[in-house]
């Protein structure tokens, strides 16, 4: 059945993964150019390093490719699900190799995404979400900022983000807790999450 | 108190993934009693799914969308060879997959499902799971197999779960993947190195952090899968 690569990028993201399912490329080719960026920068603020990343985000898509099938979307959105692939694998790669990535980033030649003259109102509502966690980030105090930063980026325990920063055991999960709880304020009232 | 769930903060850690492999197993019998944990949970994850938009966003490097590209398509043209040569000896797709499925018993492999995935047929392989809590399958597409486990025990703190690849009575060979579960027990892990004919299991030990060459403990999770052929 011929599917237009036009019509395919007017497709919501389950409508995709069915054709995914069924074995369509084209299909596959539109979910990477949707998501592709979101989740290679992920990638890349977890790894620090280019390559690594690369790897990691090629790792996500092929078990997107290999398991459509198995998608629900009762679960989460597409982009969750390959949100959450990239951030699984990219702790895995971390255990691999026994040590994490230290700053600064690797540029390597990153291109930024810049402002496009053309975005569309989701690409556009989705920037401006994207402003409003980092703002919402930002504003948390540094200690709680640092606990949640280390644990969802770094793939660091709480036990272990005692030992680096030579605090009690139960402060670093008093401060995310009340990190995160500063956040879904914001959030809520930013109306990124409802 | 040691053992005993901090309601509120073990929910915040929890949804970070931030617990102890022990602790995270806790926390889950602990939030079927507990309804105040479950609505911290599901109010923490939505931010915890907001996180990544906080990352500074980059273009994905054009030769990465390339190659992930170029593997789908080759996984095409190895499962399209795979479903031409079997056309030959079978009379249809019901045959194929049924024949596939009688080999992998005959194998004493014992075999779930046969699925369509990705418009090829995937051989899904049920494995034993032994000393510890949850589910495996192994999916094998056009030669690339899939660990799917579901609900299992985190692995030891220090530790970490080893995939292997043994033919026959050979020594087990490391698949080159070391992985943990999400805060529900749950992974998809691809297996980077073929899961080709003489390859009869598939099995995962734990390891400590970094893995090892060879396994040091008996296996807790062994798929057999016998001759794909």
């Amino acid at each position: 059945m011929f599917s237009p690569r036009r019509n395919l990028k007017e497709l919501a993201d389950e409508d995709l993964m069915l054709l995914v399912r069924d074995g369509d490329a084209r299909a596959f080719e539109v979910l990477f150019d949707r998501h592709g960026g979101p989740a290679f920068s992920l990638a890349y603020r977890m790894c620090g390093q280019r390559a690594r990343a690369e790897d990691v985000v090629q790792e996500a898509f092929l078990s997107l490719w290999r398991a459509g099938g198995r998608y629900e979307p009762s679960r989460g959105s597409v982009r969750s699900w390959i949100l959450s692939a990239v951030h699984n694998r990219a702790i895995d790669s971390f255990r691999r190799e026994a040590v994490r990535p230290t700053r600064p980033l690797d540029e390597g030649n990153i291109v930024e995404r810049l402002a496009a003259p053309e975005l569309t109102d989701v690409e556009a509502e989705r920037r401006a979400d994207a402003d409003r966690v980092r703002g919402a980030l930002g504003e948390l105090p540094e200690d709680q900022r640092q606990v949640i930063e280390l644990s969802y980026y770094g793939g660091f325990t709480h036990q272990q983000i005692a030992e680096m920063l030579s605090l009690p055991p139960g402060t670093v999960k008093g401060r995310m807790r009340l990190g995160l709880g500063k956040m879904r304020i914001s959030l809520g009232e930013a109306g990124v999450l409802p | 108190m040691p053992g005993t769930p901090d309601c509120g903060a073990d929910a915040a850690a929890y949804v970070l993934g931030a617990l102890e492999p022990e602790e995270a197993e806790l926390f889950r019998s602990h939030l079927d009693q507990c309804a105040v944990c479950r609505d911290e949970v599901e109010s923490f994850g939505g931010v915890v799914q907001a996180l990544p938009l906080a990352a500074h966003q980059y273009e994905p490097p054009r030769g990465l969308k390339r190659r992930v590209l170029q593997e789908v398509q080759r996984e095409q043209a190895v499962a399209a060879r795979e479903g031409v040569r079997r056309r030959r000896t079978w009379r249809g797709p019901r045959q194929l997959l049924a024949g596939g499925a009688a080999a992998l018993v005959a194998a004493g492999g014992v075999v779930t499902a046969i699925e369509l995935s990705a418009g090829v047929a995937a051989t899904v392989v049920t494995a034993q799971v032994s000393g510890i809590a949850g589910s495996a399958q192994l999916r094998v597409t056009g030669g690339h197999g899939e660990l799917v486990v579901r609900h299992l025990t985190p692995p030891k703190h220090g530790h970490v779960y080893e995939v292997w690849l043994q033919s026959g009575k050979a020594e087990p060979v490391p698949a080159s993947v070391l992985f943990g579960v999400n805060s529900s027990g749950d992974a998809d892990i691809g297996i980077p190195k073929s899961i080709h004919r003489g390859i009869s299991k598939v099995m995962v030990t734990q390891e400590p952090l970094g893995g090892r060459p060879r396994p040091t403990t008996t296996p807790v999770i062994v798929a057999r899968i016998g001759d794909l052929s």
